[in-house]
């Protein structure tokens, strides 16, 4: 059967359409309104690039970007390995492996603000039920998201706690997919555990790999209901991640502009960091 | 002969008469989107504010309640549509310029009796001579005391004669001796520990003014030696394990209180209903202030507003009219115990504002009260200050933290001198 020339074009036009209207279009809006100011009673105007000049002057700012890329510099790999740990572990036949498969997944089920109401309740410092159980154990109480020193960790731990489970399915996926001739070979050519690991699973997990640590980091960069529900953004600005400043731009200082142009600079480093990330897992002979 | 079953005829048949003759039918009714306080329960809400303003008014109330910290971001997403929607909400006081200067509030002059109002809350309620906000009920602070660990401590509870006031250093002292680690009893917190509302008045005590008189300055000001002294000692009550860290949530304080696990609080009227209800033993006094110092209290409260763009402006108008009726918040005012606004109030229920909490309370008005800060930029200055306050309570470092929140608001409220 001959198919017309625009067949394939009708076949992915719904999905192009649903890619121009909800992706191109607002990050083109996002593009526009950071070149824009609007007044307090509602009156845009043109303002070029003064809102980004505003910011590069800004403290605050800075303080955030800092805040942003030592987040995901720690929370990207860590959620990456703890994803693989529990792949391994679950990619091999044994007893329970349905319950502990479901049990790692669980946290997926529940939303972010979920997880950070439940958390910032569970690790609330005078009445939460964890530093119960440390005094318990007497361990001292902790603070938590109430300490500079503890706050941001604690953010990383809980946004680990729920996406390393669903990260784990795409590498569990991976891990299947892997030929078993292929470590049988290996494994009666002599090769080890850490050796078949080192020199054929994650050569051949390169694909699957990429895509969680670029999907992981595009989530991870956008972050905002732990420091927006739990910690303000504090103690001392140390969970004052950008979106949580485009926020606060918005919808407590009136300067739409201004949060349009750090949703654009967050676009800028996720397009950055990205193709970084892409370029360093780029399977070998791949175009 | 006239049965007693015709009698309750036309009983009800007179009473039916009167109440449709009284009461708009409910075809005439216009339906009203209102935003108000989650923190205002199901009660309060239904018996002390949709169904006096329903008897009132021609309107149907869909109250939408919001949690008070939830509630000024919530209203920022919502109005920032410059939509319709909603047609009523409720205002923090001193946001009433904030909202009039960016077009979010409809100018109320004609339906507001301004003589019958306390003369601060008319100051309040208006932005350049124009009055945007109907006051419903002000607020105030007081110490409330648990009598039970006093009694067990030996010590004497302050007294609730204003002019007999604890000074804060003698608070702390009695709050060292009450505190008690192994039964898990802090000597004293506030309920708002992070707003700048129960926290400028210990700044105030000691002479510090809040923010330059045209309310657009904050350096020298927020982060005066009088306001880093003030919130020093502040920060003392937490790093000596004096008062509870983190807690920022009203009803979790009044928890804490009402569980016996508080020996002082310093917070709002509202929850004296709270500690009634759980029975717990507590005693009123008034808010410390500053041996060197002079006392100084809050004041300010919850007012509504009109959206400027609402498409049933006739029934908004008629909600404010019904609300300013004294009757109506009388209703509200006796399902919650705050203070009122009408100044008649006091008189009309004399019954209710009695005791020693209301003593204090119309003394401290009449004595002590300090607005917060009139700026139409209030909702940056409170939420940078917050910030702040939060930040010095883990234990940052109070000049310093002031010092860089000082110039952050000065840095926002740019855009207002223009």
């Amino acid at each position: 059967m001959q198919t017309k020339w625009w067949t394939p074009y009708l076949f992915v036009s719904l999905a192009m359409l649903g890619l121009f209207v909800f992706r191109f279009a607002p990050i083109g809006a996002a593009l526009w309104g950071s070149l824009q100011e609007t007044s307090l009673t509602g009156e845009v105007r043109f303002a070029g690039l003064e809102n980004y000049t505003y910011l590069f002057s800004d403290p605050t700012f800075w303080n955030s970007i800092r805040v942003t890329l030592l987040f995901n510099l720690v929370i990207n790999p860590l959620q990456v390995v703890c994803a693989m740990v529990l792949a391994l572990m679950l990619v091999r036949p044994g007893p329970f492996l349905g319950v502990f498969r479901a049990s790692f997944m669980a946290p997926m089920t529940v939303s972010i603000a979920l997880t950070a109401v439940i958390w910032g309740i569970l690790l609330e410092p005078t009445l939460g039920p964890v530093n119960g159980f440390l005094k318990w154990l007497g361990v001292p109480p902790q603070p938590f998201f109430r300490s500079a020193d503890q706050a941001i960790w604690s953010i990383i731990g809980i946004a680990t706690w729920k996406g390393a489970g669903y990260w784990m399915i795409f590498l569990l996926a991976g891990l299947i997919a892997i030929p078993r001739d292929v470590l049988e070979a290996a494994e009666i050519d002599g090769a080890g555990w850490w050796s078949r690991l080192v020199f054929i699973i994650l050569p051949l997990m390169k694909r699957p790999l990429a895509f969680v640590l670029v999907a992981d980091t595009a989530i991870n960069f956008l972050m905002f209901a732990p420091p927006y529900i739990i910690t303000q953004g504090g103690p001392a600005g140390t969970t004052h991640l950008l979106m949580f400043e485009a926020y606060q731009s918005a919808f407590t200082y009136f300067d739409h502009g201004r949060a349009m142009a750090i949703s654009v600079i967050v676009l800028a480093m996720i397009l950055l960091i990205v193709g970084l990330e892409l370029r360093l897992l780029r399977p070998k002979g791949a175009h | 002969m006239i049965t007693r079953r015709d009698v309750l005829k036309i009983g009800t048949a007179t009473a039916a008469t009167l109440a449709c003759a009284g009461l708009p039918s409910a075809q005439e009714r216009t339906e009203l989107r209102v935003i108000s306080l989650a923190n205002w329960d199901e009660r309060v809400t239904s018996e002390g504010l949709v169904k006096p303003i329903e008897a009132a008014a021609p309107v149907r109330l869909q109250v939408e309640r919001i949690p008070f910290n939830q509630l000024m971001q919530a209203l920022e997403v919502r109005l920032g549509a410059r939509g319709p929607d909603p047609d009523v909400y409720i205002v923090d006081g001193p946001l009433t310029a904030s909202y009039a200067l960016r077009g979010h509030l409809l100018a109320l002059d004609d339906l507001i009796d301004k003589k019958a109002i306390a003369p601060s809350a008319v100051a309040a309620c208006s932005y350049k001579g124009k009055q945007y906000s109907a006051p419903l009920a002000n607020t105030a602070t007081v110490l409330f005391y648990n009598a039970a660990l006093f009694e067990k401590a030996g010590i004497e509870p302050p007294s609730p004669d204003p002019t007999k006031r604890w000074t804060w250093e003698h608070t702390k002292e009695v709050a060292k001796a009450l505190a008690d680690a192994s039964s898990g009893v802090w000597g004293l917190a506030w309920d708002q520990s992070e707003r700048p509302y129960e926290m400028l008045p210990l700044g105030q005590s000691l002479g510090g003014v809040a923010l330059s008189e045209d309310g657009l300055t904050a350096s020298g000001y927020m982060d005066s030696d009088e306001f880093v002294r003030a919130w020093t000692f502040m920060q003392s009550f937490y790093n000596e394990n004096l008062s509870p860290k983190g807690l920022f949530d009203i009803p979790v304080v009044w928890e804490l209180f009402s569980t016996g696990k508080l020996a002082m609080m310093i917070g709002l009227t509202a929850g004296r209903d709270t500690f009634v209800k759980a029975g717990v033993p507590f005693g009123v006094a008034p808010a410390p202030y500053f041996e060197s110092g002079k006392p100084v209290s809050t004041t300010g409260g919850w007012t509504f507003g009109v959206n400027p763009r609402t498409e049933k402006r006739e029934a908004s108008e008629a909600f404010i009219r019904a609300l300013m009726e004294p009757a109506v918040q009388e209703q509200f005012l006796r399902s919650r115990p705050y203070p009122p606004f009408l100044t008649a109030l006091w008189t009309r229920m004399s019954d209710y504002y009695s005791g020693d909490m209301w003593r204090i309370v119309e003394y401290d008005y009449a004595n002590t009260a300090v607005a917060r800060p009139s700026t139409p930029g209030y909702r940056e200055y409170e939420e940078i200050l917050r910030l702040a306050l939060r930040d010095i309570q883990t234990g940052a470092d109070p000049k310093s933290t002031l010092t860089a929140a000082a110039r952050k608001t000065d840095r926002e409220l740019r855009k207002y001198r223009s």
